[in-house]
């Protein structure tokens, strides 16, 4: 909860247009520096946070110290890429704007954006530093982008000669599979010294590294306990619509004995079991649910029809085919893995489809449209348009 | 250790003359160009203690002398005259600007402003020595800024010891609080003498 003045130093050179931070050095900047506005300013609401562009024509102050996060962030927008960045002028003009800040409590911190090569010389450098040392100002530096011989060194220097007593900090950020934000989220540029802005560090890497985060959904039960049971109980409403859209979907592969069908029917239901599972406890629960339920309406094959399983035990009766059909689909869908080879040679004659069919209440062979889903039996849509059909008549009756 | 002027301390308290260093908001004194943030609030202490070099002192960063000293007071003071102890070996202050009830000076503000008053300073190792200051401009100060530019010599500069000789008033600078009645009831004030003592006026 330090109270601080920050003046960020953005670099907008030619160099910035470099894809190998995605989507472009110069995005990932302005991510990471829209990030640390914010954090600055969550800390401690007194806190002020100005901008100034060092590259371009000249060095160009965006923005003064000011805490309207508004404001801040809109002044990124139309920045143009272009010139060389001018290390010396940018931290002087962002030690004047400091200089003149409104409330004189606020301790002094500059943060640069180093991603082009410097081309001061060590000696220079190390003197702006001493005369930031001298003025009590604070120094972070991002060296990113742009990697040259004696970058590292010349920056090492600057900061060995502002730091005082730790309060100033260098973060050499690599190009590679994370983003700039990420890699800076953990470093004392954001957690300013280890005080104050870990709260919002915390919430912004969970944020970030999306299923990565110690708590379900992504979102701390102590931070917004509301927003966490709403997203509790809608993954649990989801996760029983699954379940009962997994039940009719094994019962269609039974019935309709298709082969690519119970495939990504079993992809599906590979898919939304494994989303769930990421989410939730092991899906063993649902699959043994799933198979209770398969197995109760197996027990009737032969046998009179009972009232509870309506479309089920009505096919079994008919077929005792259709009875193993449906004991291999629901192995298929209960485990993982999916290899219905056995199935889709029982089921990929024509003739025990269209038997199927007519079987099937609500539908008429002789349909035209039936007639058309039949001559394109390997097609992908038949099993779809087949699936509401079957669901409907399903719907009604239930 | 007594004071070396020529007269026995036992009639009077030296130390009750420094004693301004009790009105000083410590917790704001800042410094800059310091080498160990914080360490200039050291060098407030009483008169017996200015040689008491054991403790802390306040040290410039190596290789410039220059300090510069922000000092609020709690209340208005009024400031006769300056006492400094720095260090040996060249180490002392040889000049001293100062400035008065101005916020946030830095190097730069202080090397192109007219001070207020500034001294010639010589190495007072004893702490004998005081600096008189023209009273006429120091009467209501809230807070006072010491610039030291340069040293006898040394490296760096030191300062053991700063005090000031002068007295204290109530008045302070900070934002009243006051609060207005349409129809102000005398019997809802009490004033101090119904309740026993002070003057007697309303509050």
């Amino acid at each position: 909860m330090v109270l601080e003045a920050t003046m960020i130093c953005i670099d907008n050179s030619e160099w910035m247009r470099n894809g190998d931070y995605s989507p472009s050095r110069f995005q990932a900047q302005a991510d990471a520096v829209s990030l640390i506005c914010g954090a600055k300013t969550q800390s401690n609401p007194e806190n002020t946070v100005g901008i100034l562009t060092m590259a371009g024509k000249g060095v160009r102050v965006l923005a003064t110290p000011t805490s309207d996060l508004g404001k801040i962030l809109s002044c990124m927008h139309g920045l143009e890429m272009g010139g060389e960045m001018n290390l010396a002028a940018g931290i002087q003009i962002a030690q004047l704007a400091l200089k003149h800040r409104q409330n004189k409590n606020q301790q002094q911190r500059i943060i640069v954006f180093a991603g082009s090569p410097i081309k001061h010389e060590k000696k220079a450098l190390e003197m702006i530093g001493k005369k930031l040392k001298k003025n009590s100002v604070a120094l972070d530096i991002v060296d990113f982008g742009e990697e040259e011989d004696g970058k590292p060194e010349k920056l090492e220097a600057l900061l060995a000669s502002v730091n005082n007593n730790d309060t100033s900090h260098i973060v050499h950020v690599p190009p590679g599979q994370n983003a700039l934000s990420d890699v800076l989220i953990s470093t004392p540029v954001f957690t300013g010294d280890g005080e104050g802005g870990s709260g919002f560090a915390a919430a912004a890497a969970a944020a970030a590294a999306g299923g990565v985060s110690d708590f379900d959904f992504g979102v701390d039960p102590n931070i917004d306990p509301e927003l966490a049971l709403a997203l509790r109980v809608s993954m649990e409403e989801e996760r029983a619509r699954q379940e009962a859209a997994a039940k009719r979907a094994a019962e269609e592969a039974g019935r309709q004995e298709k082969g690519e069908e119970a495939q990504p029917q079993s992809d599906s239901q590979n898919a939304t079991s494994t989303t769930t599972e990421k989410v939730s406890d092991p899906m063993d629960e649902d699959d043994a649910l799933l198979k209770q339920a398969l197995a109760l309406s197996m027990n009737i094959p032969g046998s009179d029809s009972s009232a509870g399983d309506a479309q089920m035990s009505e096919a079994t009766n008919d077929d005792q085919e259709l009875a193993m059909a449906l004991q291999m689909s629901m192995q298929e869908g209960s485990k993982d893995s999916s290899a219905p080879s056995d199935v889709s040679k029982v089921l990929g004659d024509q003739s025990f489809m269209s038997s199927i069919l007519s079987s099937l209440p609500g539908v008429d062979p002789n349909d035209p449209n039936v007639k058309d889903l039949l001559a394109s039996l390997p097609g992908q849509s038949e099993p779809q348009q087949k699936k509401d059909e079957d669901e409907q008549p399903s719907k009604d009756d239930k | 250790m007594a004071c070396t002027h020529d007269h026995s301390c036992e009639d009077h308290d030296c130390s009750s003359n420094w004693s301004l260093y009790k009105h000083i908001d410590l917790s704001k004194v800042t410094a800059l160009n310091e080498a160990n943030p914080g360490s200039v609030k050291s060098v407030f202490k009483a008169w017996e203690e200015r040689l008491n070099s054991s403790g802390e002192h306040l040290e410039s960063n190596e290789g410039d002398p220059e300090l510069l000293v922000y000092i609020p007071f709690t209340s208005d003071v009024k400031i006769k005259s300056i006492s400094v102890v720095g260090g040996a070996d060249g180490t002392s202050p040889s000049k001293l600007r100062v400035f008065i009830n101005r916020d946030g000076i830095d190097f730069s503000d202080a090397q192109s402003m007219q001070p207020v008053q500034e001294w010639d300073l010589v190495e007072n190792l004893q702490g004998v020595l005081e600096y008189q200051t023209r009273y006429s401009k120091f009467q209501s100060v809230a807070n006072i800024t010491l610039h030291f530019p340069e040293s006898f010599g040394g490296d760096t500069t030191q300062i053991h010891y700063i005090g000031f000789k002068g007295e204290a008033t109530q008045l302070k600078r900070d934002v009243a609080t006051i609060v207005y009645e349409i129809t102000p009831n005398p019997s809802d004030h009490k004033t101090r003498a119904e309740t026993g003592g002070g003057l007697s006026h309303v509050e």
